[in-house]
């Protein structure tokens, strides 16, 4: 079993990194994390884990070490200079109840029960494995910056180049940066419960409209629709100098279909994921046309 | 490896345990200190059978390292029977027939008073939002909400609060 590292600072934490290098783990809330360490050979039974399921991003059982970070202070979430700043250890419950965007608070509600979002943090759903990254896929759309510290000090990555680069983290995640967000955000989701329901994918978009109705600028990202957040890029390229009118949103959501490549697994089907990117890239994207032109 | 000293409360009464690695507030609370409350149920964070209280805030006992929890206040289904509030749910539980097989209600009924706690008087949504995060495989949840709602209706009324 690992041995849990409880660093205090920022420094004793880098000390741990560069001594235990990839035999340690990072570990936030342990809402993913922990149910690897937990999960007692269920796959032996035949019932199949969700979080060993695919390729994880977090790998708690097989690392020697496992590092906790809830006593470094990286719980802060304010909002200044136009700039949102999100400490990877806020939990859902905080960042559900603060005045950061409405979106982006419904997205951190839509994650588990009360006692998950007590427990889950922003930092560990950047890693979750799909189609978990609920509010992943809104930080996403929001152009969101995650800042890691390592020896050669902090180094900031778009959330898009890290996911398409593979998602592998630069030292340890302290906190997302972003700017406040212009224009109108939607999020939503496909579950099968209201509340607590696994997420069988989710939708995010910002849309800049200009005078006259007209997408300015969009971003479309999707969750639960391949092994990481992915933004449909196709599908947004497609709305810029649009009204976002029947036609339009239409195109969109048959591109985001197209380009997605969500996984099978005992909450939904690839192709039952599929249909729903369709049909909630067209809802929200109705969402983020209603309401009066600029 | 050596286990970590955890100096916690539980239910009031100080503790002293010794944490191995990863070792569960779950594994804790129901092998070390026999809470027997605290149900081993999917030790996957799904189903809420181990929902316990720490710092008053509830949480998932089987994914909490219990060797984190130094200093920390717990509070199982054990400790919260010292409360007339928590008399109340449970007493609405046996009228609603909210309990069946019973392997969720402790989970449930600390969830129940973790809301209501925070809100004395859930809308019917809130109380489902809740509770949400439990799983119940015998009753369908409705007479579950009935029951959370009738206890917020009695406490309100001040009966045993």
């Amino acid at each position: 079993m690992a041995e849990y590292l409880l660093p205090d600072t920022l420094a004793e934490a880098g000390e741990m990194m560069a001594a235990h290098g990839r035999s340690l783990a990072i570990m936030a809330g342990g809402t993913s994390a922990m149910r690897c360490g937990t999960c007692r050979g269920r796959r032996g039974r035949g019932i199949a884990c969700i979080e060993c399921a695919g390729p994880r991003l977090v790998s708690v059982p097989n690392s020697a070490y496992v590092m906790g970070i809830q006593r470094l202070g990286l719980d802060r979430l304010e909002a200044d200079n136009g700039v949102l700043n999100i400490g990877a250890g806020v939990t859902m419950r905080n960042l559900a109840a603060s005045d950061m965007p409405a979106a982006l608070c419904q997205a951190a509600r839509r994650v588990g029960g009360p006692a998950l979002r007590n427990m889950a943090t922003v930092g560990g759903n950047i890693f979750a494995r799909q189609p978990y990254g609920t509010v992943a896929a809104m930080l996403l759309a929001m152009d969101a910056v995650p800042v890691f510290t390592g020896p050669d000090g902090s180094r900031e990555v778009a959330l898009a180049e890290f996911y398409t680069s593979g998602a592998i983290a630069a030292g340890l995640l302290t906190h997302i940066e972003c700017p406040h967000p212009q224009g109108r955000l939607v999020f939503v989701k496909c579950a099968r419960q209201r509340f607590a329901g696994p997420t069988v994918i989710t939708v995010a978009v910002r849309i800049e409209l200009e005078t006259g109705g007209k997408v300015a600028a969009a971003r479309i990202a999707l969750g639960g629709a391949g092994e990481t957040p992915l933004r449909a890029e196709a599908a947004e390229q497609l709305l810029i100098g649009e009204k976002l009118e029947a036609p339009a949103i239409e195109a969109a959501a048959a591109a985001a279909k197209a380009a997605c490549a969500p996984a099978d697994d005992p909450v939904a089907s690839a192709w039952y994921r599929r249909r729903m990117v369709g049909v909630y890239v067209a809802r929200a994207l109705e969402q983020a046309g209603e309401g009066e032109a600029p | 490896m050596t286990a970590k000293r955890v100096s916690l409360t539980v239910n009031g009464r100080g503790e002293n345990i010794a944490a191995d690695g990863l070792t569960t507030l779950q594994q804790v609370l129901r092998e070390a200190l026999d809470y027997n409350s605290v149900k081993d149920g999917c030790t996957q964070g799904s189903c809420g059978a181990c929902s316990v209280l720490v710092d008053g805030e509830l949480r998932i006992a089987c994914l909490l390292p219990a060797g984190g929890l130094q200093g920390a206040e717990v509070t199982t289904l054990e400790g919260l029977n010292a409360r007339n509030s928590t008399s109340v749910i449970q007493q609405s539980f046996v009228e609603h027939s909210a309990a069946q097989c019973g392997f969720c209600t402790s989970g449930m009924i600390v969830s129940a008073q973790a809301l209501l706690d925070e809100n004395p008087a859930p809308s019917r949504d809130e109380i489902m939002e809740a509770i949400s995060g439990n799983m119940c495989r015998c009753t369908g949840y409705l007479p579950i909400v009935e029951a959370v709602a009738s206890a917020a209706r009695k406490l309100a009324k001040g009966d045993g609060a």
